[in-house]
């Protein structure tokens, strides 16, 4: 979103803020019933049944988990197995790739593979780390709930805020991208 | 009931949080500055004496070649056991009073592992050549022993260690946050780096949600074989007394207890010291000493199985090593453990008992003591008397192994008494979520 807007004009937002999550979900209802593409909420904490209102939310996290431990399972085994065949070591005519001990590392290394992955997938589609600066107004990490609504023309703007301040925001500020 | 506590509001949290992150009184440097000098002279100057001696200066020799540092070394990942473990259970079962206390019982679980992990280092006598443990293609054409239950260990532990600092940072993003907006100095750079560019949005939270939830079901198992895999270092070898198949459920029931109750001291301490009284209350020592007593009837039960199978097996190695256990050379330090971890905490249930302080505070800790000569029992009495009569053994502890002991616990207070200060040791946005959230119109804050 940034980068598609960086090199037209700024991108113009609209921010509400709002003492409850209840008011503030449905602001951002309205803004979307009103045609504004994904106005985005800001809060100290995870807001419930934004999904219903938003639409439903999908993250690809369970992909990249279960892509790593499937990963993480192949090469434990096979560490386990490959490196007792490179430096063969007979113990009482038991087999050189035993199974027991061997899925216990394959166990592990699913494990750890499972997390990392895990790691990964948060990062990538939360879009972590920020890199560039983003819109942000310190009183949502406290007990304040934001809405933010990107608008591409004044007209908008003015609409935008006249929403806001319908379904009773305490405070409708005007940020441009990148100016800060 | 008491007087009624009074309403806290969100913003309270943040500047309780906070203070205790930068307001530092002169106790705190006082602590800090003990811990230390301790850890320095009883942790590593011992240490670096054995180093230069030879491990002769421990009172390791044949047939005893496992003394306190792997008593230790068991000890320390027992006790990193409930604070991840306990912490994902009761994220995925939704359990309420979880989120004032799971943040610094997270901490208990990532520090306790890194001191188990000196104790290997301190155990094995020359950490230098500790890569040796790590699959790496070398010149000899050499690899580790993947059939080793040592080579499980390695694996798991680095593991655990990995997934339980990524849990802890993993649910601090949010926090870090919110302490970047309020710090100044170098903390403030530190806190810009920690939390990514958090920001709060709905997507963020999504996903925030979504991987934590994952990584609880991923470490749920993971903690369950560490300690599993710990105990296969004894019960996968022939020694009567260690090679027991019980020892896994054992060994995972006696972390998860000794865990619990080292949450507890770690809870009074904050509550006390961080003066945490609203968020930490008598709901969670309610709580933690139902699940201390349901975890101390499940330890005394296998405790009892051993003696059993033991008896019932007929052999006269498994019967004179018990015989050896309960009347021996080790047995008073044995009722010792059967006094503190499994009569003691019958206490718990009465309701009274467990919503007080200071008494929960001393059974805590007894259990802990308890639990730690479980942990030297079970290398002690065993290796000191195998198969053969004639190279039977007393051990004894050394001057250095004992002061390396009461070191590695100040080692654990200082690392813990620095986590503190840098991360917000109970979460603000989960204590938040259990608070009632702001309302409609009608009542106004006046913040």
């Amino acid at each position: 979103m940034h980068r598609r807007n960086r090199g037209t004009a700024m991108t113009r937002n609209v921010l509400g803020l709002f003492r409850d999550p209840d008011s503030a979900l449905a602001a951002a209802g309205r803004l979307k019933g009103a045609g504004f593409e994904r106005p985005e909420l800001m809060s100290p904490i995870p807001i419930h049944g934004v999904e219903e209102v938003l639409g439903p939310k999908k993250s690809v996290i369970k992909r990249f988990t279960l892509v790593g431990g499937l990963l993480g399972a192949i090469s434990g085994f096979t560490l386990a197995a490959w490196t007792a065949v490179l430096y063969v070591h007979p113990t009482g005519g038991r087999p050189i790739i035993t199974l027991p001990p061997f899925l216990i590392i394959t166990y592990e290394m699913t494990i750890l593979f499972g997390i990392l992955a895990t790691v990964l997938g948060f990062l990538i589609s939360a879009r972590f780390p920020a890199i560039r600066e983003r819109i942000y107004v310190p009183e949502t990490a406290v007990d304040r709930f934001a809405v933010v609504v990107a608008c591409s023309s004044d007209d908008l703007l003015q609409r935008a805020e006249s929403i806001l301040h319908e379904a009773g925001a305490e405070e409708v500020r005007r940020i441009t991208e990148g100016d800060s | 009931m008491q007087t009624e506590v009074r309403q806290a509001r969100f913003a309270d949290v943040n500047d309780d949080v906070v203070r205790s992150l930068v307001v530092t009184g002169r106790n705190y440097y006082i602590a800090l500055g003990i811990a230390g000098f301790v850890t320095l002279t009883c942790f590593f100057f011992p240490w670096f004496y054995q180093l230069y001696y030879g491990i002769g200066a421990a009172g390791m020799n044949s047939p005893t070649v496992w003394g306190t540092y792997l008593a230790s070394f068991i000890f320390w990942i027992g006790l990193s056991h409930s604070g991840t473990l306990l912490s994902c259970v009761l994220h995925l079962t939704n359990s309420e009073w979880r989120k004032a206390m799971y943040r610094s019982a997270e901490a208990m679980t990532f520090f306790s592992l890194f001191v188990a992990i000196t104790m290997v280092m301190v155990h094995i006598g020359r950490p230098w050549f500790i890569h040796w443990a790590a699959p790496y293609p070398n010149q000899m054409g050499l690899w580790p022993n993947f059939r080793s239950p040592l080579m499980f260990d390695v694996m798991a532990i680095m593991t655990y260690l990995t997934g339980s600092g990524i849990f802890i940072y993993m649910g601090a993003i949010p926090d870090f946050a919110a302490v970047r907006d309020r710090t100044t100095g170098w903390r403030h750079h530190l806190y810009v780096l920690l939390s990514l560019g958090w920001r709060g949005t709905d997507k963020e939270w999504h996903r925030l949600g979504w991987a934590y939830t994952f990584l609880a079901v991923l470490i749920i198992p993971l903690a369950v074989s560490v300690h599993s895999i710990v105990s296969w270092d004894f019960a996968l070898s022939i020694v009567p007394g260690l090679h027991q198949t019980i020892f896994a459920p054992y060994f995972v029931v006696g972390a998860i207890y000794s865990g619990t109750a080292g949450i507890v001291t770690v809870m009074f301490v904050l509550r006390k010291y961080m003066n945490f009284e609203h968020y930490i209350t008598k709901l969670h020592f309610d709580n933690l000493g139902k699940l201390l007593l349901l975890l101390s009837l499940l330890w005394t039960y296998i405790n009892m199985l051993e003696l059993f199978t033991g008896w019932f097996s007929g052999t006269s190695t498994e019967y004179e090593q018990l015989k050896y256990k309960l009347t021996g050379f080790y047995a008073p330090l044995y009722w010792e453990m059967i006094l503190f971890c499994a009569v003691a905490p019958l206490l718990l249930i009465s309701r009274k008992f467990r919503t007080s302080f200071v008494p929960m505070l001393i059974l805590s800790i007894a259990i802990n003591i308890g639990m730690y000569t479980e942990r030297f029992l079970i290398v002690a009495t065993t290796l000191s008397r195998q198969y053969l009569p004639g190279s039977w053994r007393v051990y004894v502890p050394s001057l250095v192994e004992i002061s390396i002991l009461v070191g590695s616990l100040a080692l654990f207070v200082t690392l813990f008494l620095l986590f503190v200060k840098i991360f917000p040791s109970i979460s603000i946005y989960e204590i938040k979520e259990t608070m009632d959230a702001p309302k409609k119109q009608g009542d106004r804050h006046d913040t």
